[in-house]
């Protein structure tokens, strides 16, 4: 039992060790490399839809019967 | 700029449904759902009168107010509009419309509650104009081909106006004045017996 070799690569040890350090690089990272940014990028979405078309003057004409 | 806005005819609104009807289709609006409605008082009664009820686009919207999200916005032309990606559907909107505008499909059992929804004048929501997006989510997007609402334009007795709200409001007052009011307009007497004034 003594002389069970262990087996090759990252024990579980090794590798939780890794993993913590491999979280802090990136929980490092956003806090250095992005900046703040608005909840709603500005867009057009405010813009006027309305437009007095053809279409939109007939329906005036003929509500004036 | 126009500022559009909805009126409604008390005089002439038949309560045929037909607005309602035609905004569910037009808009692919979802079971349960009625982004319009219309009210009837004294219903059976002499005096009778029945009103077509959808979003009034408020200028100070209650509802954008209370948002905590603040997925409302207002369109350069009045329209009042939500992001149906930032709505967590709370319902303080609901409960803060004196209309009962803002409306909510059912999701699930155990009273869950989906994105809200309500009236957008025809006229879509933040995602680009006439696009598949903007369509699934908020519905046509009438006013960006040059028309209007589909309830008001398809109305038979055409008393829900929709527009530029200085413009309807100079329709109104033209057909005001032409037919005189409740029994002294012209044919009152005729569709109805005399006697009944309102």
């Amino acid at each position: 039992m003594s002389d069970k070799k262990k087996p090759e690569g990252l024990d579980r040890r090794g590798f939780l060790r890794a993993m913590g350090a491999g979280a802090a690089v990136t929980a490092a990272v956003p806090l250095t490399a992005t900046e703040a940014q608005a909840m709603k990028p500005p867009g057009d979405e405010g813009k006027a839809r309305y437009r007095e078309s053809e279409h939109v003057k007939t329906f005036y004409k003929v509500n004036r019967y | 700029m126009a500022r559009v806005k909805f009126l409604c005819d008390g005089d002439r609104c038949i309560e045929c449904n037909a607005c309602v009807t035609a905004c569910k289709n037009e808009n692919e609006v979802p079971w349960g759902i009625n982004r319009r409605r219309v009210v009837t008082i004294n219903d059976g009664k002499p005096g009778e009168r029945s009103i077509s009820m959808a979003c009034m686009h408020c200028t100070d919207a209650p509802c954008k107010a209370v948002c905590p999200v603040d997925c409302f916005f207002t369109t350069a032309d009045g329209v009042v509009l939500h992001s149906k990606d930032l709505c967590i559907g709370c319902g303080y909107c609901f409960y803060a419309c004196p209309f009962g505008a803002p409306q909510y499909p059912r999701v699930g059992n155990f009273g869950s509650r989906g994105k809200m929804d309500k009236c957008t004048y025809c006229a879509g929501g933040p995602e680009a104009d006439l696009t598949m997006a903007e369509y699934e989510k908020y519905g046509a997007n009438r006013l960006a081909e040059g028309k209007l609402p589909l309830c008001a334009e398809m109305c038979s007795t055409k008393a829900l106006l929709a527009g530029d709200g200085e413009i309807i409001a100079q329709i109104y007052k033209e057909r005001v004045v032409k037919r005189g009011y409740g029994s002294g307009a012209w044919g009152w007497k005729t569709a109805y017996r005399e006697g009944i004034d309102v």
